[in-house]
């Protein structure tokens, strides 16, 4: 696994500049919670070079705003919104109440304090 | 423009095997929007992967995450967890992993097919389908012990090995699944009745395919030749036992059956080699490590690609997991490939897609 280390605010450029919809599969967007921050980690691989995989990361604050990547990467939206109920963190443009029902206790994956 | 009409299928539906809720928007019976729920099953399981369970237990957790793939995930966990404590497995356990996640796509894909029949209303193939599925159960079922949820893959190898008088029993079978498999391949490719309702329904392009990241059969089907065995060498030996990748093109329901059904000829072709070239060696590799750094594994599943992500401390319990199952990869796709088609089409398309909600939510 090839690991990119990035900030929130360049982030998305980065994927920008790096993804190209036919040489590179989107699989998934991950959280690790670090205690005081939370590392998010966004999953490419190579079609071209089978088993190279790519993961942006940055550590941010729980209460930071992650810029959403379906401009980039439309199929996006389904990992943005998973990662906004399991981890209760804040994407923008992506609303609670996906992979959980709306009145359920947000973030399960989070550390307990 | 016609009058416009939301309909709404699921959570619970006759012709939805799983918790998913669509809401479709549809003119002149003809849909022109989906919205998708997939909110019904969350379990927590990564949550007590990472809490209740010891690492090693923890492959008998994630084979409870599905009850088709259940090999897929105690696999794809197995995997990245010996990444963590840094062993090589032995060959036999490679080859006997191999073996199982083969049959279970056998079972899975046969699943999959006799539901698209049942929902395109052919329910006598529905019968015949599920009758030479269970094939595959008797053969899981005498490898493994169960015919579903099978606990076969541990961390550093696997929990049983294959008797000979089993693994003969297995090539036995295979000759008369063979004929069965060539007389559905006929019936599912040429049966006027079916190739009315599968074919150009629920159709995505290659395009599409690539621009949404789809996975597994839904992308073969649609030319798209991606194959997570095809890039795992490393982890299983496919290419040795002869694995060869299937596509289609016309990413209809009718291709996804057809690149179903081809899959298992290649499936067969591999369990005979595998149980004719099965390694002599031990079964597991023991390791006193604890799981230590962050590794990510991917596994072809029967719906595609599975991925596990886990993050160890040095300690007997995992700092994460994250599990993603193929499911998850094509909601997206699945979305999309309603929009056009008659809304009397969706069970079948549904049913085709293969969806896998335990899995997705988990």
């Amino acid at each position: 696994m090839k690991r990119i280390e990035t900030s929130i605010d360049q982030v998305k450029n980065d994927i920008r500049n790096f993804y190209k919809p036919d040489l590179h599969h989107f699989m998934v967007i991950n959280a690790v919670d670090l205690g005081e921050k939370i590392e998010i980690q966004w999953f490419f691989c190579d079609y071209a070079y089978p088993g190279e995989i790519t993961a942006f990361c940055t550590q941010i604050q729980p209460e930071t705003v992650i810029p959403s990547i379906r401009d980039i990467v439309e199929s996006a939206w389904v990992a943005e919104a998973e990662l906004v109920d399991l981890m209760n963190i804040n994407i923008e443009n992506t609303a609670k109440g996906f992979v959980l029902e709306p009145d359920f206790e947000s973030g399960p994956l989070r550390k307990k304090k | 423009m016609g009058k416009q009409y939301e309909i709404p299928m699921g959570a619970q539906h006759v012709s939805l095997l799983e918790p998913l809720h669509f809401k479709f928007t549809t003119e002149n019976e003809k849909i022109v929007d989906t919205t998708a729920n997939v909110y019904y099953v969350h379990r927590g399981i990564e949550q007590a992967c990472c809490s209740k369970f010891k690492f090693r237990q923890v492959s008998f957790v994630v084979g409870r995450v599905c009850g088709l793939c259940s090999i897929s995930h105690s696999t794809a966990y197995s995997q990245v967890a010996e990444k963590l404590v840094k062993i090589e497995i032995p060959r036999r356990a490679k080859y006997l992993r191999m073996l199982v996640i083969e049959l279970d796509r056998i079972h899975s894909h046969l699943l999959c097919l006799s539901h698209v029949a049942e929902n395109s209303g052919f329910e006598a193939l529905f019968m015949k389908t599920m009758q030479y599925r269970e094939f595959s159960m008797e053969m899981l079922e005498a490898i493994c012990g169960n015919r579903i949820q099978y606990d076969f893959s541990i961390v550093g190898g696997v929990s049983r090995d294959l008797k000979p008088q089993v693994g003969q029993m297995v090539l036995d079978r295979l000759k008369n699944f063979k004929p069965q498999l060539e007389e559905l391949l006929d019936i599912y490719q040429n049966n006027w009745t079916l190739s009315l309702k599968n074919k150009g329904a629920g159709a995505i392009t290659r395009e599409d395919a690539l621009r949404l990241n789809v996975v597994g059969p839904f992308a073969r089907a649609a030319g798209l030749d991606i194959d997570v065995r095809n890039e795992t060498e490393d982890l299983l030996p496919w290419k040795e036992v002869g694995f060869e990748i299937v596509t289609e093109k016309a990413g209809d329901v009718h291709a996804r059956n057809i690149v179903r059904l081809n899959e298992l000829f290649v499936s067969m072709r591999m369990i005979e080699n595998i149980i004719n070239g099965l390694p002599e060696s031990d079964l597991i590799t023991e390791t006193k490590a604890f799981p230590d750094g962050e590794a990510v594994v991917r596994l072809e599943a029967p719906r595609g690609e599975l991925f596990y992500y886990a993050k160890g401390n040095k300690t007997q319990i995992l700092e994460r997991l994250k599990i993603k199952a193929p499911t998850f990869s094509n909601v997206s796709a699945m979305v999309e490939a309603f929009k056009g088609n008659e809304y009397g089409s969706t069970p079948a398309i549904i049913a085709s897609y293969d969806p896998c909600l335990s899995c997705t939510s988990r």
